[in-house]
């Protein structure tokens, strides 16, 4: 996977749970350097601001997410 | 946005959608926060769970009589949940790492929401239908999974959401859109 592929992965709001629920990170951002996480972090803040413009409700892909997982 | 604590009885009470109304000015302060730890943690993943964790002592929750105070219990949360997940990466933290965060409910720019609505109309095929099926996911779903669906290849669908993205960009510079939003969508 290229490293801008790596950053678009990484900077999207799915995560995988764990067994014991918890929420695990994205692979992709482990195979990023410092450079690559820090504009994966500066692209998913963009990303949700965008996310919640095009939501009916106002709601990013995060906040749909945890909403989904409440427990 | 004001007062986020307006949310917090409704919260306590197990009303998800007081929590909803929480999130939409929680989030981005939230994250915001985690800037220091964005090269030790994935950021993404603490905040997810902060937030999980967050609904789960809601119903303990007491004001200290200031405003935000469930929103500053979530950033103690997150910043604590980061602190742990980078020592278990034995990556070396500042101990003031994260407490320096200014925790200011978010409030939506009605001008941006309207022009990122307008410009997402003006996308080719493909790039919609990626952008489409992330927002459709709403994060419950890998990207692997989305690209099956849309008869696209993994990568093929990242190139597809990458166009997209910076599509929207320039659309967004052209609308005059403050840079500094620009250059954290990646235009």
């Amino acid at each position: 996977m290229t490293r801008e592929a790596l950053i678009e992965r990484a900077a999207g709001a799915h995560r995988e749970q764990r067994g014991d629920s918890t929420i695990a990170d994205a692979p992709a951002w482990h195979d990023l350097d410092d450079a690559g996480r820090t504009l994966a972090h500066q692209r998913a803040i963009a990303l949700r601001e965008m996310e919640a413009a095009l939501d009916g409700e106002g709601l990013s892909t995060t906040a749909r997410a945890v909403l989904a997982r409440l427990r | 946005m004001g007062d986020l604590d307006i949310h917090a009885a409704a919260i306590g009470a197990g009303d998800s959608e007081a929590f909803a109304h929480f999130l939409k000015g929680a989030e981005r302060p939230l994250r915001l926060s985690l800037t220091s730890f964005a090269t030790s943690v994935d950021v993404e993943a603490v905040l997810q769970e902060a937030l999980l964790r967050l609904w789960q002592v809601a119903p303990r929750f007491e004001s200290d009589g200031r405003p935000n105070g469930l929103l500053r219990l979530a950033a103690r949360i997150a910043r604590n949940l980061a602190i742990d997940a980078a020592r278990r990466r034995r990556v070396v933290v500042d101990d003031g790492a994260g407490e320096e965060a200014v925790l200011e409910p978010a409030v939506p720019d009605p001008l941006l929401r309207a022009l990122i609505v307008h410009c997402r109309e003006a996308l080719p095929s493909k790039p919609a239908l990626a952008l489409t099926a992330r927002l459709d996911a709403a994060g419950g779903e890998a990207d692997p999974i989305l690209a099956a669906r849309l008869g696209m290849q993994p990568n093929t669908f990242l190139q597809n959401f990458t166009r997209a993205r910076r599509l929207l960009a320039e659309c967004l510079r052209k609308g005059g859109v403050d840079p500094t939003y620009l250059a954290e969508l990646g235009a």
